[in-house]
């Protein structure tokens, strides 16, 4: 078990692979979410995630910080595999920092109290030092000036950018963005894709559920599409846009382009 | 050409806009012309008999012969300095809070004022006034300097956590002096202030269980959450009455012969039976508030490397407690007033209290002046919970998501 478990990082180490994925399958009762998804992801890597509603996107993205627990198949983050041991789900969860949908910044909280909690609970930084990166990292999504309001004050974009400091407040190996631009007014959605595009520049290893195919033929190295469980196609943005080969990739992306 | 308007109608005279105002408020149709009327006949029928009763036809001696009584009952003679600490000590709390949290206005100095002279003029004399001064200063002392001069400066961080300390050490305090160091026997306690102690840790210890018992009903360990749900459901199943009787007659039989814990006293048994059956409804009460957190909350917080502890005391717990203060306030003044129910097991509280005033063959007859006097007390407490429930809320920004 430990000499396989050995074998395995020292494998990852050598290709760079970070996330590895094997015939991760995943049930919801009767339904089955994921039906096995083979795929590995380089350090440094950006890889964009899209499909159908319903296709295991989110599934897919919440097992690798086992927000969600895969029933079958393996998956190891950074030499780290994920299964029961608690030990090694609170190391994968500081190691890959996530951004959702609805933002779910802590209301109750200041934009630097948000960003600061983790890095001075978790990591036991001082809270100087804590709120000295919080408002570094600030600095870095361009709202320095809302360290001390409460999310409530702020736009969405300028909440959503709060989640992405707040994320990186761990420094994350690995970033997973969840439509981060789908509950945006669209005057906002710029700004948040622009500081997940220089993070992607910054050499961050990011997985990104989006349909804004502008930004992901920019900044992607891969395209995963995802239909009813399953990777049906993957490649580069330039394989998707000039020939992609599955009926259901090119009718999807006749409908979202 | 609208602003304009809004303009000339703010300039109208104010005869003219109270007549615009009556009109639009009060008499907008015949229905609502008739309910005016009602309301005025009544509440100005109501308002008048009050006040002749208060200011003409009452006899307020009963209140001064009795006054000792119904704020402390049987409290030993030369023993009543034991209450003034704990008393400043809320004072002078009371006074950094408010400077400290609060904005001064002019409502609430009004209020400040006119009650301390209402205590000087009926409540108070000789040494008392002395020492009621003391705690006024007090209260007035720590407000001026925390709002002058700690508010804003580097120190207020620290002096909002001495407060908050000093707050939670409040109850204890009061317990101390009134039962260390040689002190008064708790079944002497009496009168209003047995009213405070028991509502005051019945409060404290009920929040307690609250939230243990909120969290255990929620718990996904099955032989928790089923304790946690038989104990609300068979606290709620009987009236707090028949609670109250149950420790008077039944507790100590089922209570081990050792360590003394079959003579628990009176007083401690009320405290226990106040803090559980409490307990129960604000376990409730939290309950809803746990699931009034919405689940993205919990994800985020794992998804930032928090675990299940810390997610929920740091994430979910404080933002569920500021969802149900309203509702956890109510609880509270509820609890505040059914204290008064220790009346029936021969504990002389408030309401014991005024039950002897109107006992006593001189003032035979004299029920409404002390039923109005103790009422009005218990109102006054009650007042002032709501009013902090209200700064509370305010000061956490409730409704702010």
């Amino acid at each position: 078990m430990t000499s396989t478990e050995t074998r395995t990082e020292a494998a990852d180490a050598l290709t760079g692979e970070i996330i590895v994925c094997q015939d991760v399958e995943k049930w919801y009762g009767d339904f089955q979410a994921l039906r096995g998804i083979t795929t590995t992801v380089r350090e440094g890597e950006v890889v964009v995630v899209f499909g159908p509603s319903g296709s295991g996107k989110s599934t897919f993205l919440r097992c690798l910080n086992r927000l969600e627990e895969h029933d079958a198949g393996r998956i190891v983050i950074d030499g780290i595999e994920l299964n029961d041991d608690l030990r090694n789900l609170e190391k994968v969860r500081s190691e890959v920092g996530m951004v959702f949908q609805q933002f779910n910044l802590f209301p109750h909280l200041t934009v630097l109290r948000n960003i600061a909690l983790a890095p001075q609970k978790v990591r036991r930084m001082p809270r100087r030092d804590a709120e000295a990166l919080g408002r570094e990292l600030l600095e870095r999504v361009g709202i320095p000036e809302q360290a001390d309001k409460f999310p409530g004050q702020l736009s969405g974009g300028q909440q959503q950018r709060v989640a992405i400091a707040r994320a990186l407040a761990m420094r994350p190996k690995i970033m997973l963005f969840d439509e981060p631009t789908s509950a945006l007014d669209p005057e906002m959605i710029k700004e948040v894709l622009d500081v997940m595009h220089n993070l992607a520049e910054s050499g961050m290893t990011m997985i990104v559920v989006t349909h804004e195919m502008g930004f992901a033929r920019e900044v992607a190295d891969r395209f995963l599409f995802f239909d009813e469980g399953l990777i049906v196609e993957e490649g580069t943005p330039e394989h998707f846009f000039t020939d992609a080969r599955e009926g259901r990739t090119k009718l999807f992306l006749s409908q979202i382009l | 050409m609208a602003a304009a308007a809004r303009v000339v109608a703010a300039r109208r005279p104010w005869h003219v806009r109270a007549r615009r105002w009556a009109r639009a408020n009060l008499f907008s149709s015949g229905w609502n012309t008739l309910l005016t009327a009602v309301t005025l006949a009544v509440g100005g029928y109501i308002t008048f008999a009050l006040l002749r009763f208060v200011l003409v036809s009452a006899d307020w001696g009963v209140i001064e012969a009795n006054r000792r009584l119904i704020f402390l009952g049987r409290f030993p003679q030369g023993e009543e300095w034991r209450v003034w600490p704990p008393l400043w000590a809320f004072l002078l709390l009371a006074g950094a809070s408010y400077g400290l949290w609060g904005r001064l206005r002019p409502r609430d100095a009004v209020v400040f004022v006119l009650s301390s002279a209402f205590l000087y003029a009926f409540m108070v004399e000789g040494a008392n006034a002395l020492l009621l001064g003391i705690g006024l200063a007090l209260a007035i002392g720590t407000w001026a300097a925390s709002d002058a001069l700690v508010r804003g400066s580097r120190y207020e961080e620290l002096a909002k956590r001495i407060t908050v300390g000093g707050w939670a050490l409040l109850v204890p305090f009061l317990l101390f002096m009134l039962a260390g160091f040689g002190g008064v026997r708790s079944s002497l306690w009496g009168g209003l202030l047995l009213n405070v102690v028991v509502a005051t840790v019945a409060m404290e210890a009920a929040l307690v269980l609250g939230v243990l018992f909120a969290l255990g009903r929620a718990s996904s360990l099955p032989l928790v959450s089923r304790v946690s749900a038989l104990y609300i459901e068979v606290i709620r199943g009987a009236p707090l009455i028949a609670w109250i009787f149950i420790g008077w007659f039944v507790l100590p039989a089922f209570l081990p012969p050792i360590l003394g814990l079959q003579d628990i006293g009176l007083v401690l048994r009320a405290m226990l039976i106040f803090s559980f059956f409490e307990g129960a409804y604000i376990a409730e009460i939290v309950r809803g508030g746990l699931q009034s957190v919405p689940r993205g909350q919990v994800e985020a917080a794992h998804a930032v490397g928090l675990g299940a502890v810390r997610t929920m005391t740091l994430i979910v717990l404080p933002q569920a407690l500021r969802n149900v203060i309203p509702a956890l306030v109510g609880q509270l003044i509820t609890l505040w007033k059914d204290t008064s129910l220790v009346a029936i097991i021969a504990l002389t509280d408030a309401v014991g209290a005024a039950q002897a005033a109107i006992a006593q063959r001189e003032f035979i007859g004299r029920q409404a002046e002390v039923l109005l006097f103790v009422a009005f007390l218990f109102w006054t407490v009650a007042f002032v919970m709501s009013r902090l429930s209200q700064q509370l809320e305010r000061a956490l920004g409730v409704g702010q998501r």
